[in-house]
């Protein structure tokens, strides 16, 4: 798999990721949330940007989805067929985070669908956040 | 600035999925053949733009005159100085070009402009990319497996069909109008070959929604057009074709992956379509050459429905009219997925074929005002011609 490369920007995330959180770029300013970090905040344009990280809840409902068939990455090609959801988070309208969706079959996923973060151990201190359905 | 610039001329390269000379080469040789055609020389031609985005997400070094060829490596090539010479950085890479020229016509900045655009096909696969490591940007996207253009349309696609009921089946009618009128293109990739329904349904799945047949195809080629003033224009041999005007589409708020959620990809679409609207004093019922933009088949509903054709949700029953719609003839020209990926330029030539007289057998009747769209209608261009010069 394509490894991610923590930089000045992303470490923090990735960290959290490692202890299997959850941690979102937020504006200490407006309290704007943006994932994926931004060099500015698209709420407030304060400048300079006072970013922090807060933990959010990995809770969120599935926006839309596609089943990936053809793996464009060499290293998925054993995982195909995958689902990639686009999911909103609850903690505010439109924030977005596209992962993979796992626990359903690939006609399964529908708009709407209330999904929970996990993590998928790489190895290296490296964590991959992944969404399955949400426990009723 | 509507009325006051037109094509003059144009040449078009065979499109094929391999090149028998290198792309600059056959670069220099449409564009050499576009002068000629408008009756010029190359030392007339004071003026070059393209916008020379190679499009491929694959991880080949990308060379100019190999894999694109920018207006600085033409001219170099040509041995030419013009007085005007500009690139478009973005998305809807011949609108933006062609809205470059038009100004600099109409500013005097130069007279005779070359606009062109080359598109090559690497070899391999056009998307694949063997990272190992996910670096910067890539490392929101790549360790989700989430990779390339056909996804990032494939998500809002999902959504239409969620939303709206829409079913493969639908844009089989787009699919198939496409190949048949790109079956009698001899320059086209697909000359000769139409599709069919079944063989559309049977088609690889990409990444669902989209099969291998809702991408148009990798290729080489290169489209060439000549720009000047309306009054330079009239002086040449063909029937000038005069801009009417135009609309660039802006992605909205950065999103962080380049995906756009359905409503946000209309909502900008219609600002777009608007734009172009109030630029040209038109209305969707009065072209006669609408060219919407097809490099993935959704943009074929997004755009019908932000220009106003149809309502959001309809296009999918809407395209299946005959002609997509009686009097419409949206599909003369092929489009990217009668051609092949040729960006923009098959919607823009038709635009010009049909308007300049130029069409031959499949002239249309009434072809006095057209448009031709390219990419998404939220992060892409439109370009309206008409045969008339309208202020």
């Amino acid at each position: 798999m394509p490894v991610p490369v923590p930089d000045d920007t992303s470490g923090p995330f990735w960290a959290a990721c490692a202890a299997h959180e959850l941690k979102l770029s937020r504006c200490t300013n407006c309290g704007w949330f943006a994932y994926p970090p931004r060099a500015v905040c698209l709420q407030c344009l304060i400048t300079p940007p006072a970013f922090g990280w807060d933990p959010v809840s990995g809770r969120g409902t599935v926006r839309t989805w596609t089943v990936v068939r053809q793996a464009f990455l060499p290293d998925f090609a054993a995982e195909v067929p995958y689902v990639v959801a686009d999911v909103e988070l609850v903690e505010q309208p439109g924030l977005r985070f596209l992962a993979r969706l796992r626990g359903t079959a690939p006609s399964e996923p529908a708009i709407g669908l209330p999904v929970q973060v996990a993590f998928d151990e790489m190895g290296g201190g490296i964590a991959i956040p992944y969404f399955v359905p949400a426990a009723m | 600035m509507a009325g006051k610039v037109a094509i003059a001329g144009y040449a078009h390269s065979p499109i094929s999925r391999r090149v028998d000379m290198p792309l600059g080469a056959l670069t220099v040789r449409t564009v050499l053949e576009a002068i000629a055609d408008a009756g010029l020389g190359i030392d007339d031609i004071d003026g070059f733009t393209t916008g020379a985005l190679h499009p491929s997400s694959g991880a080949g070094a990308v060379i100019d005159g190999d894999q694109t060829v920018t207006s600085d490596w033409l001219i170099q090539h040509l041995g030419v100085r013009p007085r005007w010479l500009c690139g478009f950085q973005g998305v809807g890479q011949i609108c933006g070009s062609v809205i470059l020229a038009t100004n600099a016509i109409a500013s005097g900045a130069a007279d005779y402009v070359v606009v062109h655009r080359a598109m090559y096909n690497p070899p391999g696969s056009y998307h694949g990319n063997d990272m190992t490591e996910a670096v910067g940007a890539d490392q929101w996207s790549a360790p989700h497996g989430y990779w390339g253009p056909p996804a990032m349309i494939a998500l809002p696609y999902m959504e239409y069909l969620q939303c709206y009921g829409a079913t493969r089946g639908d844009m089989a009618h787009v699919v198939t109008g496409a190949r048949a009128a790109g079956a009698l293109l001899p320059w086209s990739a697909w000359y000769g070959k139409p599709l069919s329904t079944e063989e559309y349904l049977k088609s690889r799945m990409i990444t669902d929604p989209m099969s291998v047949l809702d991408c148009d195809m990798p290729v080489n080629g290169v489209g060439a057009f000549v720009l000047t003033s309306a009054e330079r224009a009239r002086d040449l041999p063909h029937k000038p074709v005069y801009v009417a005007g135009f609309a660039q589409g802006r992605s909205g708020p950065d999103n962080g992956v380049d995906q756009w959620p359905l409503a946000d990809l209309m909502d900008g679409g219609e600002a777009v379509a608007r734009m172009l609207w109030e630029s040209t004093g038109l209305a969707p019922h009065d072209i006669d050459v609408p060219q919407v933009y097809d490099g993935f088949t959704p943009f074929v509903y997004f755009w019908l429905e932000a220009l106003g054709y149809c309502a959001r949700g309809e296009a999918h029953d809407y395209v299946k009219d005959p002609g997509i719609s009686p009097g419409l003839p949206f599909r003369t020209g092929g489009g990217a997925v009668g051609n092949g990926r040729m960006h923009g330029v098959p919607q823009m030539l038709e635009c010009y074929l049909q308007l300049a007289q130029r069409a031959g057998d499949r002239q249309l009747a009434r072809a006095e005002t057209a448009f031709a769209c390219q990419a998404a209608p939220c992060m892409g261009g439109v370009v309206a011609y008409t045969t008339e010069p309208v202020s």
